[in-house]
């Protein structure tokens, strides 16, 4: 299948460190690709720089048939494509549940009040929080909070979705419910995802290429049980090791 | 000379046209002062990440120009005290236009050289108040905003915006309220507002305690209608 992010000979620096080396990478449409590695070694930064939230400072990007940098302009429209779930789920803290999750289609794709409601409510029954609409996040436990944040992102109706962390700010009794509706996502509208993660279950269940990065490059990649059983590199074994433990 | 009520009621009609330019004044002052302050507040931290992406190009050295601009303004007009600047704007600024070639008319109302002295003062205050307001919004409520594939306009009028509002109230009640009282000081160059009122009728009558303490309460009147309406606002919105 066609590639719907390509990555080519992409380089990150803030000011003079460079944290992403020549990285080159691609995902498939449809495919879920889960990213693993140690603390700093580049995750979040790879999957911000997908949606430009971070401009990369060389090589190219292409989303979706859309070039960056050559069409900077165009950033709007890749994150219409892309929706992106936030280790510390920034909800707007204003809006109810359901204002949260009718703003993007509202906003965004300029759909009607009551259009963007109907959306916003189906989505929210999705994810099981139904009863939930009204409550300002504030008044949410971490778990639902983050379920509120994934329908949010859908609801602008992407092709993509980004998860940077999505279940390491819950409580671990927490954590199952937003895999669930991760992997429903993925099983049923077959959404090209990626995801980082040290959920491992998570990864050999629903990952169709698991990737190890360390100090801004890609280590290794494969298929995820293949890899976590049969680790090439000393980096990756020990970091599995430590992953293991938790 | 003992505490006479006579003279209260005897002094209240002219005390309260004083009230009523005091409140003129300082309402337009305010409004005027909210709308540069939101201009010059925002100027300050154009093209950073607080207000959505960063910009690229032209529009980088126009946010560069438009922060120096901001900062010029808030510290020049935080640096000098307001006295002056009424002051200048009164007498000086005048001589300043009538000096230009093909100008040889030109006069400043004190009430207009007033209102214009208390918007530019409370601009520069509550332009800090603005941008720190606005510095105060996490950053990951602008990056979910953003990744929605909002414009910066939406961004900042939907998310930052309400986010921002909410906590620019109480300082902001702080900052009318001293305006409020500022406009006493417009007593230097004419306007016929409260403090100058009760001025006045002290040189006619000598009856400081009466006058002194009647137009303390009116100010303690206007402030506190001042400080219950912010407070009401800040009730209605939402609590989070
Ligand atoms: N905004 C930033 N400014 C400077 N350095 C940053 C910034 N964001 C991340 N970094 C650095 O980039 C490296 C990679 O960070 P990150 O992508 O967050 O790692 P990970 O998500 O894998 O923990 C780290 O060394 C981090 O300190
Ligand atoms: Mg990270």
């Amino acid at each position: 299948m066609a590639n719907i992010i390509e990555m080519k000979n992409v380089c990150k620096s803030y000011g003079d460190t460079e944290v992403l080396h020549n990285i080159d990478f691609s995902v498939a449409e449809g495919e879920v690709v889960v990213i693993i590695g140690p603390s700093g070694s580049g995750k979040s930064t790879l999957i911000r720089c997908i949606n430009c939230l971070e401009m990369i400072s060389s090589g190219e990007l292409i989303v979706d048939t859309i070039r960056i940098p050559a069409e900077r302009k165009r950033v709007r429209q890749i994150r219409l494509e892309v929706g992106m779930v936030f280790q510390q789920f920034n909800l707007f803290p204003h809006m109810s549940a359901l204002e949260n999750v009718a703003f993007g289609p509202r906003k965004a794709r300029s759909m009607k009040a009551g259009e963007a409601e109907d959306i916003a409510g189906e989505l929210l029954a999705k994810v099981g929080l139904d009863e939930f609409k009204e409550k300002l996040p504030g008044e949410l436990s971490g778990g639902q909070q983050q379920r509120v944040a994934i329908a949010r992102a859908l609801a602008v109706n992407p092709k993509v979705m980004l998860f940077d962390e999505p279940t390491s700010a819950l409580d671990p009794e927490m954590i199952g419910e937003v895999l669930d509706v991760m992997k429903s996502i993925a099983k049923d509208s077959g959404m090209t995802m990626v995801v980082v993660t040290h959920e491992m279950g998570f990864a050999s269940q629903v990952g169709d290429r698991l990737i190890f990065m360390d100090e801004g490059i890609i280590v290794e990649e494969g298929e995820p049980s293949i890899v976590m059983k049969n680790p090439k590199s000393e980096r990756l074994k020990d970091f599995l090791g430590h992953v293991k433990h938790h | 000379m003992g505490f006479e009520f006579s003279v209260i009621f005897e002094s209240l009609p002219p005390l309260l046209e004083g009230a009523k330019l005091t409140w003129i004044i300082t309402l337009a002052g305010i409004s005027g002062g909210m709308a540069i302050g939101i201009l010059a507040g925002l100027g300050r931290i154009a093209g950073t990440a607080y207000l959505g992406d960063e910009p690229h190009g032209t529009s980088k050295q126009i946010c560069f120009l438009t922060r120096y601009f901001s900062a010029g303004f808030v510290e020049s007009i935080r640096g000098t005290p307001i006295i002056v600047q009424a002051m200048f704007l009164y007498f000086a600024f005048p001589m300043l236009i009538r000096s230009l070639p093909n100008v040889d008319q030109f006069r400043m109302e004190a009430m207009t050289a007033a209102v214009i002295t208390i918007m530019v003062n409370a601009g520069a205050y509550i332009a800090e108040i603005v941008r720190g307001s606005v510095i105060s919004v996490h950053k990951g409520l602008v990056e979910a905003g953003l990744s929605l594939g909002i414009s910066r306009y939406q961004l900042i009028r939907y998310v930052i915006g309400p986010i921002a509002l909410r906590r620019m109230i109480p300082p902001l009640g702080n900052q009318f309220i001293i305006s409020l009282k500022d406009t006493s000081l417009f007593i230097v160059i004419g306007v016929g507002e409260l403090t100058r009122q009760g001025q006045e009728i002290m040189a006619s009558n000598f009856r400081a305690l009466e006058i002194w303490l009647t137009v303390a309460i009116m100010y303690l009147i206007m402030t506190t209608v001042l400080a219950t309406t912010l407070r009401h606002f800040e009730r209605k919105m939402k609590i989070f």
